[in-house]
């Protein structure tokens, strides 16, 4: 036996101390099969020289080594090819947007911007660059005037880089940077940005910082705008901001000369239900009148009564009213303001307003078949539309015969204007009340009947009267055929009806004439309590609508036609 | 027949040698050295072509942000309210429903054939007056006129 006997290898050398690959064994002997199979590799070569096959041995490992390499370089190449054939196209398809943007620019239907995002910057100074504080403090003053001096010097004396000011736009930006300070830097920060300034405010609402809307259109259509933004394109509102500005324009003027507590004004596309214009007077108060203040109409309600009694059949154009003394339901007495004392028909019941005859109708009509319809038109239930400022309407807790009249000329329930827009465009499109859009082209959705076509026919003749020969006709823009109802209610002080805090409004269309599926629009404005002059919806609303009607027309495209002669020979 | 002189010329190739390096080995480590070179000016140009595309990316995000800008520049301008209030402090206001009409009603607005015989009358009636001034009154008749 030699030591080149590979069968004595096996065996432990006599006195010899073990090999350390034998040590193994010692440890733990579960590893004992890995180093006798170590230790058989590595003496194959002898052990095929002992039974006289050298080159069977050698072949073996040559061929063991030559695939264990092959399969590593066929490896290597097929992850070089994958990385070179295949990685390219899913990195370009996967680059960003280059245009994308945390929030979509929001633009008028017309492509006018409304909302943006500007980058801004966050002011950092780092107090240990800086060699003259005091020069420094003053520089950055001087150039950047709203930064506050204390805080300013505060950190120029610490000594830890800390932000001075954030949302700093890129001209003071640029003129801090001019100032060439050491340890001045900037950091830049997306910011939401409304150049209209308080224009459209309450319709666009507000996103904060994070890129999350807070209120108005930013918070209804959130997700859309961001995933716009995503995609690198705007998000447009169904606002036409020409309309947007002449209502803003005319509202302000015509609240402010009446030193009225608030206003409203809205214009709506009564096909499409698509909100054109909304505006909130006055424009420094956060609430949007609109959709979340409450008001008790007046007698803008006849419409919707008139429009029941017609539609149930109770009545029709021919229908006699006796308004000749007052109306008595239970102790109550109901009178006209425009007293009449004679008997009308159910047009002269709309023209003059008269609370006695809608009273009347709505006594006939019954407490379930006026909730129905009330129900219907969304009197009852928040005005659908996108923004979540959208409120309910304070509704009446009983529907006997005496709250049935007070409803039938608007009071007893307290509407939002946006309800009362979307109502008076369900009457005169045709018949169907379809949810109020914000979004450029409206919901799409069908919508519900509320009233038959002809009806709705009849409501637009009655509206029309009432613009040539009743109470709106100070509404009267020349060739547009508007028609409308005006309404003017008092308002609760102190659980009594103050004739001194007042209510006027004015619900329009135009044009009021034409097929059913014609193209129209209507105008609701009013005016919350004008300390001048009358409080009347027709001298404090109707000509207003009157002026934002015949503004608007040629942005809408609606033709005008030559006045009837017909109406100033009556008068 | 025919594999048997293909694997021997294949052999006297394998078996070639130059200064006893088989030249086959030779032709490979140089095909090696191409490649390495090739791959190392691909890269370089992929490189430099990256930064390019970086440098014009940021120069894109840059020229963005200002297009960004200007856009709310001019919305804040532009806004209807301002436009509006501008106009006015000029003394412009809306057009006048009287004063609008379309092409088709131009004729029924101003019929055109009728006043001008009544423009050779005008000059005729005032001659006499103006004794003293000929001028204004020529001028003062043909706005009468139109």
């Amino acid at each position: 036996m030699s030591v080149h006997d590979p069968h004595a290898w096996e065996r432990p050398a006599p006195r010899a101390p073990r090999p350390t690959v034998y040590g193994l064994r010692r440890l733990l002997p579960s590893w004992r099969w890995l180093g006798e199979a170590m230790w058989w590799v590595e003496h194959a070569f002898g052990r095929a020289r002992a039974d006289a096959r050298p080159d069977e041995d050698t072949r073996v490992r040559i061929f063991v080594i030559a695939s264990a390499f092959s399969i590593v370089f066929c490896g290597l190449a097929l992850g070089a090819a994958h990385a070179a054939l295949l990685t390219p196209k899913a990195g370009i398809g996967s680059a960003a947007n280059p245009n994308a943007v945390a929030r979509a620019d929001i633009v008028d239907r017309n492509g006018a911007l409304m909302a943006t995002n500007i980058t801004h910057y966050g002011l950092y100074i780092d107090p240990r660059e800086i060699w003259d504080a005091d020069l420094a403090a003053q520089q950055i003053k001087r150039a950047l005037p709203r930064v506050s001096t204390s805080k300013l010097r505060r950190i120029l004396a610490g000594d830890r880089r800390l932000i001075v000011l954030p949302g700093l736009t890129p001209q003071e930006k640029s003129a801090v940077h001019a100032l060439a300070l050491g340890g001045v830097t900037f950091e830049p920060e997306d910011r939401r940005v409304y150049p209209l300034d308080s224009s459209a405010r309450h319709v666009l609402g507000v996103a904060d910082s994070g890129g999350q809307g807070l209120t108005g259109a930013e918070l209804a259509f959130n997700a859309d705008i961001r995933a716009a933004g995503e995609r690198g394109e705007s998000f447009p509102l169904s606002i036409d901001l020409r309309v947007q500005g002449v209502l803003e324009n005319e509202l302000g003027a015509a609240a402010s000369a009446v030193g009225a507590k608030g206003a409203v004004g809205v214009v709506v596309n009564a096909n499409t239900g698509e909100v054109l214009g909304m505006a909130s007077w006055p424009t420094t108060d956060s609430l949007n009148r609109v959709t979340s203040a409450h008001y008790e109409m007046g007698s803008v309600f006849k419409t919707f009564t008139i429009a029941t009694s017609i539609d149930t059949g109770r009545s029709d154009m021919n229908t006699m009213f006796d308004a000749s003394q007052p109306y008595m339901i239970g102790n109550r007495r109901i009178t006209d303001f425009h007293a009449t004392n004679k008997v009308l028909s159910l047009e002269e019941v709309y023209l003059h307003s008269s609370n006695i005859g809608t009273s009347r109708m709505a006594v006939e009509l019954g407490p379930q078949v006026m909730r129905d319809y009330f129900t219907k038109l969304g009197l009852l239930d928040a005005a659908p539309i996108e923004l979540h400022e959208s409120a309910r309407p304070r509704r009446p807790t009983n529907w006997e015969d005496s709250t049935r009249a007070s409803m039938s000329f608007g009071y007893g329930i307290m509407i939002t204007p946006l309800q009362m827009a979307a109502a008076t465009v369900s009457l005169v499109n045709g018949g169907i009340f379809r949810p109020l859009s914000l979004r450029r082209g409206g919901t799409g959705a069908e919508g519900h009947r509320v009233v038959s076509p002809e009806t709705s026919q009849d409501i637009r003749d009655l509206m029309r009267a009432n613009v040539l020969r009743g109470s709106g006709k100070s509404a009267n823009a020349q060739g547009l055929r508007v028609g409308g109802k005006t309404g003017s209610a008092n308002k609760l002080v102190n659980g009594r009806y103050d004739p001194r805090h007042g209510v006027g409004s004015f619900a329009a269309v135009f044009p009021a004439d034409g097929p059913a599926d014609a193209q129209r629009y209507v105008v609701f404005v009013l005016i919350d309590e004008p300390a001048q002059g009358s409080q009347l919806g027709g001298a404090v609303a109707a000509p207003v609508v009157g002026r934002v009607a015949d503004r608007i027309a040629g942005f809408l495209g609606v033709q005008r036609v030559a006045d009837p002669v017909v109406p100033a020979v009556t008068q | 027949m025919n594999a048997a002189v293909l694997t021997r010329q294949l052999n006297r190739l394998f078996a070639w040698k130059v200064r006893g390096i088989r030249c086959i080995e030779i032709i490979g480590v140089l095909l090696v050295a191409a490649m390495i070179f090739s791959v190392y000016l691909a890269k370089a140009a992929a490189a430099r072509e990256g930064a390019e595309i970086a440098d014009l990316e940021r120069q894109i995000g840059e020229s963005g942000q200002r297009v960004r800008l200007l856009k709310a520049e001019v919305a804040r301008l532009e806004q209807p309210g301002r436009l509006e209030a501008l106009s006015r402090g000029a003394g412009l206001g809306p057009v006048e429903m009287k004063r609008q009409a379309s092409e088709d009603n131009l004729a029924n607005l101003a019929p055109i054939p009728e006043p001008q015989p009544v423009v050779i009358v005008a000059p005729t009636a005032p001659e006499p007056a103006p004794a003293a001034e000929a001028e204004p009154a020529a001028l003062s008749t043909g706005e009468g006129a139109r």
